[in-house]
C-alpha cells in the first residue's frame, strides 16, 4: 500500500507522535507545565479509542514495512495498559523526580511507540529499527537517578549489552538479507523454500535469537536484567519487566512462524528444513526458567528478586516455542496476560513500598501485614499467582502452557523440569509473605498504619484482582486470544 | 445484549452489589444503614414488575429469554450457565423481589438497635442474590451453585444471633441436613449429565422427548428422584424436615422470607423446573413423600406451644402440600400455591414477629428476662392492643385455612382434586393421598384458629405483660397490610371474581406445564377437573370442621382442653404429637448415637489395641532395628539425599550467583559462549 493511503490505517501511532511532541512542548509554556500527565493521560485515552476502532483490521501499509493485524493489535493493547499504568504510578513515585517528568512522559511514549513497531513490523530493517527505538530510550531511562550510583551502572552495563545483542542481530540478518535478496519476511520465506541452505538458515536464526533473546531476557542472554532492574528506578524496572517483553515475544513468533516454518503462517506446523528448532527452545525454556528461579533463591532485594522470577516466567512462556501449533500460542498469550497482570501488581506494590519505607530489601516488608491489611492480601494474591497455585490465574497460565506439551506428547522432561521450578519458587515468593505476616518474637516493627495513595491502591487491586477474576472466568479472555490469533498475510 | 438480558443481570447482581456495599462500608451510614439496600430492592422490585406485566402480553407463548454463555470448555466437555425467563419464572421473581423488599422495610424496624445491624443486611443481599439466580437460571449446574449459595446464606442468618447455643447448632444442624439432600441431587445431575451430556434443563427436556433414555427409563426414575432428593432437603420434606423448626432460632423476618416464603420454596420450584422429565414412577415417589410430610407437620403442630413453631411445621406442612401436588401431576396446582403459600405464610410469620416484638418490648420494659416473648402461653387478648397485627393475620389464617374468598382455598382444593383424581385413576393404596390431604387441611384450620385464639382472643394470660403491649411501627404494619391483601382469592383471579373458581391471569399464565417422560397431562388435567367438584365440598367440610373444633376448644372453651390431652395421652397421642413423632429422638438413636458409638470404638480399637499393643510393640521392636537403620538412614537418605536437594539448590543457586558478578566483560563472554554452545550442540546437518 502506498504511503499516503496507508495513513488511516496509522492513526493511533500518529496519535502517539502527536502526543510525544505535545508533551514536550507543553513543558516549554511554563502556564501549562503541570498538565504534563494529565495530557499524558487523555492521549493515552485518546490512542485506546483509536485502538479500538482498528479492531479486526488487516492490512499491510507503507510498502510492505509493517502490518496491522489483530495479532499486533493484541500486543498492542498490553502495550498501551502497561504504559498508562506506569505512568499512573510514576506520577506518585519518588523515584522519578519532578524535574524529568517531561523526559520520563516523553521517553516512556517514545518507547510505546517502537513496541508498537516492534509488534507490526514485517521487514528486517523495520525490526531493527523498532527494537532500537525500544532499546535507546530504555538505556536513557535506566539512568534517569542520575546522581546514583548503581543507576549510572544499570544504564551502562544496558547500552553495552544491547550493542552487543544487536550486532550480533544485525550480522544474522544480514545473513538472511544475503541468502534470499529481501528484507520482507514473506518474501524471505518464499525465497528460502525455492533456494535455501539449512546450515545457512540454521546459523541466521541462531543470530537473531540473540537480539530477541536479549529483549525477552532469555538465558545465555540475560546477565543484563537482574542488574539493570535493580538499578533503575523501580517504574522503570517494571515497564521493563512486561512491556518489552511482550512485544520481543511478538516479534519472536512472528518471525519464528513466518521465516523459519515450512508453511509460513500461523497455522504452521513443522519447521523449516527440519532445522530443529522446537528442541533448542525447549532446551533454552528449562535452562532459562531453572537459571531464574534458583538466582532468586539467595535474593534479599526485592526488586532483584522480581527480575530474577521474571527470568523464570520467560522460561516458562518459552515452552510454547517447543510446540509449532495454534494452540501453544494460544497458551502463551494467555500466560502474557496473566503476568502482565500478577507481574504489575507486584511491581506497583513494590513501587509504593519504596516510596514510603525507602527499602528494597524483603526485610524492608516485615510487618506490612499489621501496616496495610488490604496492600498486604492483594500483594499475597499476586505472589500466589506468580508462583502458580490456584485460585489465580497464575495457575490455569501454567496448566495451558503444560497441557500444550502433554497434548503433543512431546518433551516430558520439560514439563517436569517445569513442575520441580514451580516448587522452587515457592520458597522465595513466599518468603516475601513470610516476611509481611510473621514476625519473630523479639521482633518489634512499627504498626503505624501506611497510608496509600489512591490511584497506586486501585491499580494494584484492580490488577492482583483479575488474577483472581480469570481463574473463576478465562472463556472471554480465550476467545479474545483466539480471535488474535491471525497474522496479515499477502 | 438486548433489554431482557440487561434486566436479568440487573435482577441478579443489585442485591449482590447491596450485600458488598453493606460488607464493606457498611458502617459509613450509621442507622440509616438500610437505605441503600431498601433502595436496590426498590429497584429490583421494578424491575421484575416490568417483567411482570409482560405476563399480560397475549402474543407471547414461548419463553421470554433464553441465553447463555459458556463458563468454560475442557475439551473433553462444555460448561454453560445462562438465564431463562418464561411466565413461571417471572411469577417467582415476583414474589421473590416482593417478599424480599417488604421483608428488608419490616426489618428496619425488627432489627433496629441490633448491634450487626449492617451485616444483617449485607446477608439479606446474599439472600436475594442467591435465589435470584435461582429462578433465572437455565441449566441444573447454575441452580446448583446458587443451591449452596441460599444454603449458606441461611445458614448465617439462622446462625445470626451466633452467641446463642441454640443458634449455633441450629445453623449448623440446617446445613449438614441439606447437605444430604444436595448429594443426592448432584449425584442424580451427573447421572442425567452423563446420559445426555447437558445440565441445561429444555436440552434434557428434549433429550428425553428424543428418546434419550430410551429403554432405560430406571435410570431416569432414579436421577429424578435423586434429583429430586435437593428439593427434600431444601423444602424440608420428610425425612429431612428436622432442620426447619430448629432454624427458627432466626431473626423473625428471615423466618418470614427465607423459612416461609421463598428459599424453602426453592424446592418446589426445581421440582416444578424438572417437572417434564420425572418419571411417573418418579413422580409417585414425590406425591407419598408429599402426603407424609403434608399430614405428619400438620399433626405436629396441633401441640406446640412456641408461635413460630407452629408456624414452622404449617410451613412444613404446606411445602408437603405442593410437593404432593407435583407428584400427582397437578402442575399448575402446586406452583399456585406456592405463590399463594408465599403471601400468607410471609404475612403469617411478619405478623407473629410484630407480636413477638411487641412482647419482648413488653417484657422489657418489665425488667423481665426470663419469660419467653414466643410462647402462646403467655398471651391472649391482644386483639385489641394490636388491631392491625389482627387482622392481618386473620385474613391470613383464613387464607391457609382453606377458606373460600381467600387465595389458600383456590389452591388447596386444586391440590385436593388432583390428589382424588390421582386415586381415580390408580385405585389402591393411592386412597392415602387424597386422606393425607384432606386430613392436613383439617388439621391446618384447627391448629390456624388454635393459634389465633391463643394469640389475640380470651383474657390475657399474663396482664402485666399484656398492659405494656403496643402495636408495632408503620414499617412493620405496612408490609403486613400488603400481604394480608395479596391472600384474598381475587387477586390470584382477575378478570373474574367468582370466588370459587380458580381460573384467573394465573391459571392463564402458567397453564397446565408439558410433560417429557410419560406422563399423559391431558388425562391429568380432564380428571382433575372432574374431581373438581367433589373436591370443594369436601374440603369446605373439613375447614368448617376444624374451624368449629377449634372454637370450641379454645375460643368458647366448652371442652376441657386439659382433660382431653390426658384421656389422649393414655394411649400416647399427645406425647407423639408433642414429641415430633419422636423423629429427631430416631435420629438420634439410629444415626447420631451410633454414629458416636462407631467412633468411640474406632477410637478405642485405635488408641488401645492398635496404637498401644500392636504400634507399641512393633515400635518396641522397630526401635531396636532403627537403631542400627539410623545411621545408615541419616548419613545417607537424609543427609545426602533429601537434604542433598535442599543443599544442592542453595549450592547451585550460590554458585549460579557468581555468574551474575556484575563485570560486564564476563556478561558478554557468557552471552558469546552460550551462543557458541548453543551453535555446535543443536548444528544437525
Amino acid at each position: 500500500m502506498s504511503n499516503f493511503s496507508s495513513i488511516a490505517y496509522y492513526i493511533p501511532e500518529l496519535i502517539l507522535v502527536i502526543l510525544i511532541l505535545s508533551v514536550i512542548v507543553i513543558d516549554l509554556i511554563p502556564s501549562l507545565q503541570d498538565l504534563k500527565f494529565p495530557v499524558a493521560f487523555i492521549g493515552l485515552g485518546l490512542l485506546a479509542l483509536a485502538l479500538n476502532l482498528s479492531h479486526g483490521v488487516k492490512a499491510s501499509i507503507f510498502m510492505d514495512l509493517i502490518v496491522v493485524d489483530p495479532f499486533s493489535h493484541f500486543f498492542k493493547w498490553i502495550f498501551v495498559l502497561a504504559t498508562a499504568s506506569i505512568l499512573l504510578v510514576s506520577r506518585y513515585s519518588v523515584e522519578v523526580e519532578e524535574e524529568n517528568h517531561v523526559e520520563y512522559i516523553s521517553l516512556m511514549l517514545m518507547i510505546l511507540l517502537g513496541l508498537f513497531l516492534m509488534a507490526s513490523s514485517t521487514n528486517l530493517l523495520m525490526i531493527y529499527l523498532a527494537i532500537e527505538l525500544v532499546s535507546i530510550p530504555s538505556y536513557i531511562l535506566a539512568g534517569m537517578k542520575k546522581n546514583d550510583r548503581a543507576s549510572n551502572e544499570a544504564s551502562l552495563k544496558y547500552v553495552i549489552f544491547g550493542s552487543f545483542a544487536s550486532g550480533l542481530m544485525l550480522f544474522g540478518l544480514s545473513w538472511l538479507y544475503g541468502i534470499s535478496g529481501s528484507t520482507n519476511i514473506l518474501d524471505i520465506h518464499a525465497a528460502l523454500l525455492t533456494n535455501g541452505n539449512q546450515f545457512l538458515v540454521y546459523m541466521s536464526l541462531m543470530m537473531i535469537m540473540v537480539g530477541f533473546g536479549y529483549k525477552i531476557s532469555m538465558a545465555p542472554f540475560h546477565y543484563w536484567t537482574p542488574d539493570v532492574y535493580e538499578g533503575s528506578p523501580t517504574p522503570v524496572t517494571a515497564f521493563f519487566s512486561i512491556g518489552p517483553k511482550a512485544a520481543g515475544f511478538a516479534i519472536l513468533i512472528r518471525v519464528l512462524y513466518t521465516i523459519f516454518t515450512n508453511d509460513g503462517s500461523l497455522n504452521a506446523t513443522s519447521p523449516l528444513y527440519d532445522v530443529n528448532w522446537t528442541l533448542i527452545f525447549a532446551v533454552l525454556a528449562a535452562i532459562t526458567m531453572t537459571i531464574g528461579n534458583f538466582l532468586a533463591l539467595h535474593q534479599e532485594n526485592v526488586k532483584r528478586l522480581l527480575a530474577f522470577s521474571s527470568i523464570s516466567h520467560v522460561g516458562f512462556m518459552l515452552i510454547a516455542f517447543t510446540v509449532i501449533g495454534t494452540e501453544a500460542l494460544t497458551a502463551l498469550l494467555f500466560y502474557l496476560v496473566i503476568y502482565f497482570f500478577m507481574t504489575l501488581s507486584a511491581f506497583i506494590i513494590a513501587i509504593f513500598i519504596k516510596n514510603k519505607l525507602d527499602t528494597d530489601t524483603i526485610d524492608g516488608w516485615k510487618g506490612l501485614a499489621i501496616r496495610n491489611p488490604l496492600i498486604s492480601a492483594f500483594m499475597v494474591i499476586s505472589l500466589v499467582s506468580l508462583a502458580g497455585l490456584p485460585p489465580t490465574a497464575g495457575f490455569v497460565g501454567k496448566f495451558y502452557l503444560l497441557a500444550v506439551l502433554f497434548r503433543a506428547k512431546t518433551f516430558y522432561w520439560l514439563a517436569v523440569v517445569a513442575i520441580l521450578n514451580s516448587i522452587v519458587s515457592l520458597y522465595y515468593y513466599f518468603k516475601i509473605i513470610k516476611s509481611m505476616y510473621f514476625l519473630n518474637e523479639e521482633e518489634e516493627v512499627s504498626s503505624e498504619p501506611l497510608e496509600v495513595n489512591p490511584y497506586v491502591k486501585w491499580t494494584a487491586i484492580l490488577f492482583s484482582a483479575q488474577t483472581l477474576l480469570f481463574y473463576f472466568y478465562w472463556t472471554p479472555l480465550i476467545e479474545f486470544i483466539n480471535r488474535s490469533l491471525s497474522f496479515w498475510n499477502s | 445484549m438486548d433489554n431482557s438480558t440487561l434486566f436479568a443481570l440487573l435482577i441478579l447482581f443489585l442485591p449482590f452489589t447491596a450485600f458488598l456495599y453493606q460488607l464493606f462500608f457498611g458502617k459509613k451510614l450509621g442507622a440509616q444503614t438500610h437505605l441503600v439496600s431498601l433502595g436496590i430492592m426498590g429497584i429490583v422490585l421494578a424491575l421484575s414488575l416490568g417483567f411482570f406485566f409482560q405476563l399480560f402480553n397475549h402474543d407471547l407463548t414461548g419463553p421470554i429469554l433464553d441465553v447463555s454463555g459458556e463458563w468454560f470448555s475442557t475439551g473433553a466437555f462444555t460448561l454453560e450457565l445462562g438465564f431463562y425467563i418464561d411466565k413461571v419464572t417471572i411469577i417467582m421473581l415476583m414474589v421473590v423481589s416482593l417478599i424480599s423488599f417488604l421483608v428488608h422495610l419490616y426489618s428496619t424496624a425488627y432489627m433496629k438497635d441490633d448491634p450487626r445491624y449492617s451485616r444483617y443486611f449485607a446477608f439479606l443481599g446474599l439472600f436475594t442474590f442467591s435465589m435470584n439466580g435461582i429462578i433465572l437460571s437455565n441449566s441444573l449446574i447454575m441452580m446448583y451453585l446458587f443451591w449452596e449459595l441460599v444454603g449458606l446464606s441461611s445458614y448465617l442468618l439462622i446462625g445470626f444471633w451466633f452467641e446463642k447455643n441454640s443458634a449455633a447448632n441450629a445453623c449448623k444442624k440446617a446445613f449438614l441436613t441439606n447437605r444430604v439432600g444436595d448429594i443426592g441431587m448432584f449425584i442424580g445431575m451427573l447421572l442425567i449429565f452423563f446420559t445426555v451430556g447437558t445440565f441445561s434443563i429444555n436440552g434434557i427436556t428434549g433429550a428425553v422427548t428424543n428418546g434419550a433414555f430410551e429403554g432405560n427409563m430406571q435410570l431416569l426414575s432414579i436421577a429424578g428422584v435423586l434429583v429430586f432428593m435437593g428439593a427434600v432437603g431444601k423444602s424440608a420434606q420428610f425425612p429431612l424436615h428436622i432442620w426447619l423448626p430448629d432454624a427458627m432460632e432466626g431473626p423473625t423476618p428471615v423466618s418470614a422470607l427465607i423459612h416461609a416464603a421463598t428459599m424453602v420454596a426453592a424446592g418446589v420450584y426445581m421440582t416444578v423446573r424438572i417437572f417434564p422429565f420425572l418419571t411417573p414412577d418418579a413422580l409417585q415417589v414425590v406425591a407419598v413423600i408429599g402426603g407424609i410430610t403434608a399430614l405428619g407437620a400438620a399433626l405436629i403442630a396441633i401441640t406446640q406451644m412456641d408461635i413460630k413453631a407452629v408456624l414452622a411445621y404449617s410451613t412444613i406442612s404446606q411445602l408437603g402440600y405442593m410437593i404432593m401436588a407435583l407428584g400427582v401431576g397437578a402442575y399448575q396446582a402446586g406452583f399456585f400455591h406456592l405463590v399463594t403459600h408465599a403471601m400468607f405464610k410471609a404475612c403469617l410469620f411478619l405478623c407473629s414477629g410484630s407480636v413477638i416484638h411487641a412482647m419482648h418490648h413488653s417484657l422489657h420494659h418489665l425488667g423481665d428476662h426470663h419469660t419467653d416473648p414466643q410462647d402462646m402461653g403467655n398471651m391472649g387478648g391482644l386483639k385489641s392492643k394490636m388491631p392491625i397485627t389482627y387482622t392481618a393475620m386473620l385474613i391470613a389464617t383464613l387464607a391457609i385455612s382453606g377458606v373460600p374468598f381467600f387465595s389458600g382455598f383456590l389452591s388447596k382444593d386444586a391440590i385436593l382434586a388432583g390428589t382424588l383424581s390421582y386415586y381415580h385413576t390408580y385405585h389402591g393404596w393411592t386412597i392415602f393421598l387424597p386422606i393425607a390431604g384432606f386430613g392436613a387441611a383439617m388439621v391446618t384450620a384447627f391448629y390456624m384458629f388454635r393459634l389465633i385464639f391463643k394469640t389475640f382472643h380470651g383474657k390475657p394470660v399474663k396482664p402485666e405483660i399484656h398492659e405494656h403491649v403496643h402495636e408495632s411501627p408503620l414499617a412493620m404494619t405496612a408490609p403486613l397490610i400488603v400481604l394480608s391483601v395479596l391472600s384474598l382469592a381475587v387477586v390470584f383471579t382477575l378478570p373474574q371474581i367468582n370466588p370459587l373458581d380458580g381460573h384467573g391471569w394465573f391459571a392463564h399464565a402458567v397453564g397446565n406445564g408439558a410433560h417429557a417422560a410419560g406422563l399423559d397431562i391431558k388425562h391429568v388435567n380432564d380428571g382433575i377437573h372432574h374431581a373438581h367438584h367433589d373436591a370443594m365440598n369436601i374440603s369446605l367440610i373439613v375447614a368448617t370442621l376444624g374451624i368449629l373444633v377449634s372454637s370450641l376448644f379454645y375460643l368458647f372453651k366448652i371442652v376441657n382442653v386439659e382433660k382431653l390431652t390426658s384421656i389422649l395421652n393414655l394411649i400416647g397421642l399427645y406425647s407423639l404429637s408433642k414429641n415430633k413423632f419422636y423423629i429427631d429422638a430416631i435420629y438420634n438413636a439410629l444415626l447420631y448415637k451410633p454414629f458416636m458409638w462407631f467412633s468411640k470404638l474406632a477410637s478405642t480399637i485405635d488408641w488401645d489395641i492398635y496404637d498401644q499393643k500392636i504400634v507399641d510393640g512393633w515400635g518396641w521392636i522397630t526401635m531396636k532395628i532403627s537403631v542400627k537403620s539410623q545411621e545408615a538412614d541419616y548419613n545417607w537418605l537424609d543427609q545426602k539425599i533429601v537434604d542433598g536437594f535442599g543443599r544442592f539448590a542453595n549450592y547451585f543457586g550460590n554458585e549460579l550467583r557468581t555468574t551474575q558478578s556484575g563485570v560486564v566483560q564476563n556478561y558478554l563472554m557468557g552471552g558469546i559462549v552460550g551462543l557458541v554452545a548453543i551453535i555446535l550442540i543443536f548444528q544437525q546437518f
